[in-house]
């Protein structure tokens, strides 16, 4: 039973992490802003609290706030149509599985492990046909990638006077991907596979403050920086070109030539990511809580020319987006009022580094979280809905539906002293 | 685990999404070169892979003679000649035969034998003795004569062979241990000169019946006392025929002919000077195209090609008596001729040469074995505008 168990562990974790998207296909993908259900329903990069009054489970610096120790996790299902032709993507994984302690409502720690970048793109060229000096020859070509970057994180919540507290977090980047090019000449595959491993590391700093609090609102306001620690290095495993005879995708005796030689590259500085962000959110007297985000996201590496199956690759980006949450009362009689309900708008725009063409995204979430037994437990929904394009090119629409669930449990907590 | 299963059920669908080419790596180009230079050439026929033991004359051609090796160990116990150096044991006699093509005797021809008792290790080679080279002069005397014999293999089938027997003397040149490997050889020829010709299974027609050498013999156990009286027979390795060609016409002259019998080759230089294949690419295919004189439709017809190592001479029709063309074996390819063209893939060569590791000095073309020996094919040289041989080369750039 334990062994089933571990399997069906193993089966989700290697399962695809996201539908397939051929601006995956751009350097390393696209790098997710979102990660747990509570933020994806309001279309949040993290800062601004959603999972609960005063806490962003993506944001250290508001841990202290929760009233439970946590484990959480948050899973996706996604669906991709590009265009009008009618092709559809469906992929899934898990977006964030975490553990957060708070220690006496005042100090925090936790630890998270989550998904980077999206590479997961599948895509092949129209066929074509021509005659060389009497030879028919029909070719066209194909486009796998897979895997990606993870971040293992661990993050650091500190009060810094009675308004504001900081949140520390450090992220190990790691992992791997693996992309296949292939030509088709006359049904003989001509394929070659990359694999490519990661590591290298961010710093985050964030902080949280109470800008004002009157009779009828409050108002917050958060902040993150993110810096590069070690920019990550990348070790290629590059197989030769070689004739797929049997189709087998693997290199055997049947196939041409009769040996291939694998290059070993490494590559240092291939992804720097930096990034600013900021977030005000005004809590009325009715429980309603409305925000606004910003952030500015940026590539500094200095490889640019990392292999990819595009020769281009994004180079930074930018996200605007607000919402509304209504936070359910864990301690309301009314099952109704035990729900949290979210509503968000965003849109996206990322650069490519060497063309300078814009991949666009715009998207609206709706969310709703149930409180259910004593120890703060959270289911949470999340549906995420938007476009993407690229300047004069593709457009993709995207349909997402995201659950998490948070188990509270008790630890570190200030306790009554008995009597 | 309910959830994870349906999950996991629901994922992963995925479909190619349709994209233009552009920016996109790995690409396919293609380029082509002429052939400047082309001949053909005549050597003496290398026989030592046909079919057939050819004796008597046929459509010009002379069949002098048939040499023929036998293996040192018995195919029957496993064991060398040198085991019959044995005092208990007395070799009777031996037995040569050879399968005759047909089925029933037309002409009832006789056949002598000779052997090479001082030809040292080897006698003759299969690629490489023809009637110039070869000395039949070190042969022995006859020392046997043979007719063929129908035998009955069962009620409704026979066989014919050409059966010799010997005087068991000549077993002690084959279990003389003074030569460190014996040559085992026979030459076997027509008594008489014939106009017809005879066929015989030679060791490389498949399924057919390989020469057979047979020795009978009396094992004793005692000085007395016969303990066994049997035979060990020992199969033929090397087999060639001695012919001699009829006289080239002008077309297999001016042509880029082939022929076994005529000792008919080709060579073509294909000019890719300056041509460099990037780096990583691989050579989809890099055929030479031919197109056959004849139109007439040709039954199954291999060509062989493989690079040559030495430069080429192009000026005019020549006859060597020596090939003066040695080939690259590892570039070895052989091509059917389909509707009178033929399309020889040397994409290895060519990866080779546009790799700039590899010389190109040019290709040689020459009957497959397989085929007919006595059929001429011909293909167009330079001197037809409309079917000038070239090369075209695909490949696939990463």
């Amino acid at each position: 039973m334990l062994s089933l168990k571990k399997l069906s562990i193993f089966f989700v974790f290697i399962g695809c992490l996201s539908a397939q998207s051929i601006f995956n296909a751009y350097g390393l993908g696209l790098s997710k802003s979102i990660h747990h259900t509570s933020s994806a329903g309001v279309g949040s990069i993290g800062l601004v609290p959603t999972f609960q009054p005063g806490v962003s489970f993506d944001n250290p610096a508001t841990w202290p706030g929760l009233n439970f120790a946590y484990v959480s996790g948050s899973y996706a299902n996604r669906q991709i149509e590009i265009g009008d032709n009618g092709h559809t993507n469906y992929g899934n994984g898990f977006e964030k599985i975490q553990f957060v302690v708070p220690i006496k409502n005042r100090f925090a720690i936790g630890f998270s492990l989550k998904p980077v970048n999206d590479h997961n793109a599948y895509f092949k060229t129209d066929s074509t046909q021509i005659d060389f000096q009497g030879k028919a020859l029909t070719f066209n070509k194909e486009f796998r990638s897979g895997g990606g970057i993870m971040a293992g994180s661990f993050g650091l919540a500190l009060p810094m006077n009675n308004r504001m507290g900081i949140g520390l977090s450090f992220d190990k980047l790691f992992g791997s991907s693996q992309d296949e090019q292939s030509l088709i000449l006359n049904s003989i595959y001509y394929r070659l596979f990359n694999i490519k491993t990661y590591s290298g590391s961010v710093f985050n700093i964030n902080v949280a403050g109470k800008f004002y609090e009157g009779h009828t609102v409050m108002i917050t306001g958060y902040a993150r920086v993110s810096m590069t620690g070690n920019p990550v290095s990348s070790t290629q495993y590059q197989f030769d070109l070689f004739e797929d005879r049997n189709n087998n995708y693997s290199f055997d005796s049947d196939d041409y030539p009769e040996n291939v030689d694998v290059d070993t590259i490494n590559v240092s500085n291939i992804y720097a990511p930096s990034s600013f962000s900021f977030g005000l959110n005004a809590t009325l007297n009715n429980d309603i809580n409305i925000f606004g985000e910003f952030q500015l996201w940026n590539d500094q590496a200095i490889n640019d020319n990392f292999s990819s199956i595009y020769t281009d690759q994004i180079g930074s980006k930018n996200h605007i987006g607000g919402g509304v949450v209504r936070f359910g009362k864990m301690g309301a009689r009314s099952w109704q009022d035990k729900i949290t309900m979210r509503f968000g708008i965003f849109k996206e725009s990322y650069t490519l580094k060497n063309s300078g063409r814009k991949i666009n995204e715009n998207g609206i979430s709706v969310g709703i979280g149930f409180k259910f037994a004593a120890t703060g437990n959270q289911l949470d929904v999340a549906y995420r809905t938007g476009a993407r394009s690229i300047t004069n090119d593709y457009k993709e629409t995207i349909q997402e539906f995201t659950i998490g669930l948070s188990l509270g449990d008790v630890w570190f907590l200030r306790r009554r002293t008995k009597q | 685990m309910c959830l994870i299963g349906m999950i996991f059920l629901s994922a992963c669908e995925e479909a190619a999404i349709p994209v233009s080419g552009n920016d996109t790596p790995i690409k396919l180009d293609t380029i082509s070169f002429p052939v400047v230079n082309a001949i053909a050439y005549q050597s003496p026929p290398e026989m030592g892979k046909t079919s057939y033991l050819y004796f008597g004359k046929e459509d010009g051609y002379v069949f002098h003679y048939s040499l023929l090796q036998f293996d040192s160990i018995s195919v029957t116990a496993n064991t060398p000649f040198s085991s019959f150096n044995d005092s208990l044991i007395i070799v009777d006699s031996l037995s040569l035969s050879l399968r005759f093509d047909n089925d029933s005797i037309a002409n009832d021809e006789r056949f002598i034998l000779r052997y090479f008792p001082d030809g040292g290790d080897s006698v003759f080679n299969e690629l490489e003795s023809n009637y110039l080279n070869f000395d039949r002069s070190i042969a022995s005397e006859v020392i046997s004569t043979g007719r063929m014999v129908v035998d009955s293999v069962d009620t409704n089938k026979t066989e014919v062979n050409l059966r010799f027997l010997m005087d068991p003397e000549i077993i002690n040149a084959f279990m003389d241990t003074s030569v460190l490997a014996y040559n085992r050889s026979f030459l076997v020829e027509l008594e008489d000169e014939s106009s017809e010709s005879f066929y015989f299974h030679s060791i490389e027609l498949i399924e057919g019946t390989r020469p057979e050498l047979t020795v009978f013999y009396r094992q004793f156990a005692s000085d007395t006392v016969v303990l066994d009286t049997s035979s060990r027979n020992y199969q033929a390795v090397a087999d060639l025929s001695m012919i001699t060609s009829k006289p080239i016409t002008h077309e297999d002259s001016t042509t880029l002919s082939v022929s076994i019998a005529k000792g008919l080759k080709s060579i073509v230089y294909v000019d890719m000077d300056g041509w460099e294949l990037p780096p990583k690419a691989i050579v989809s295919s890099a055929e030479i195209l031919f197109n056959r004189v004849e139109a007439d439709t040709i039954e199954t017809y291999k060509v062989i090609s493989h690079p040559i190592i030495s430069e080429g001479e192009y000026g005019q029709f020549s006859t060597f008596t020596n090939d003066p063309y040695d080939e690259d074996l590892n570039y070895f390819t052989t091509t059917e001729i389909i509707d009178n063209v033929i399309t020889i893939n040397h994409r290895q060569a060519a990866t080779d040469i546009g790799h700039k590791n590899y010389t190109n000095f040019g290709f040689k073309l020459q009957s497959s074995f397989n085929n007919d020996p006595f059929q001429t094919v011909r293909f167009f040289g330079l001197n037809n505008s409309d079917y000038i041989p070239f090369m075209r080369v695909i490949y696939v750039i990463p």
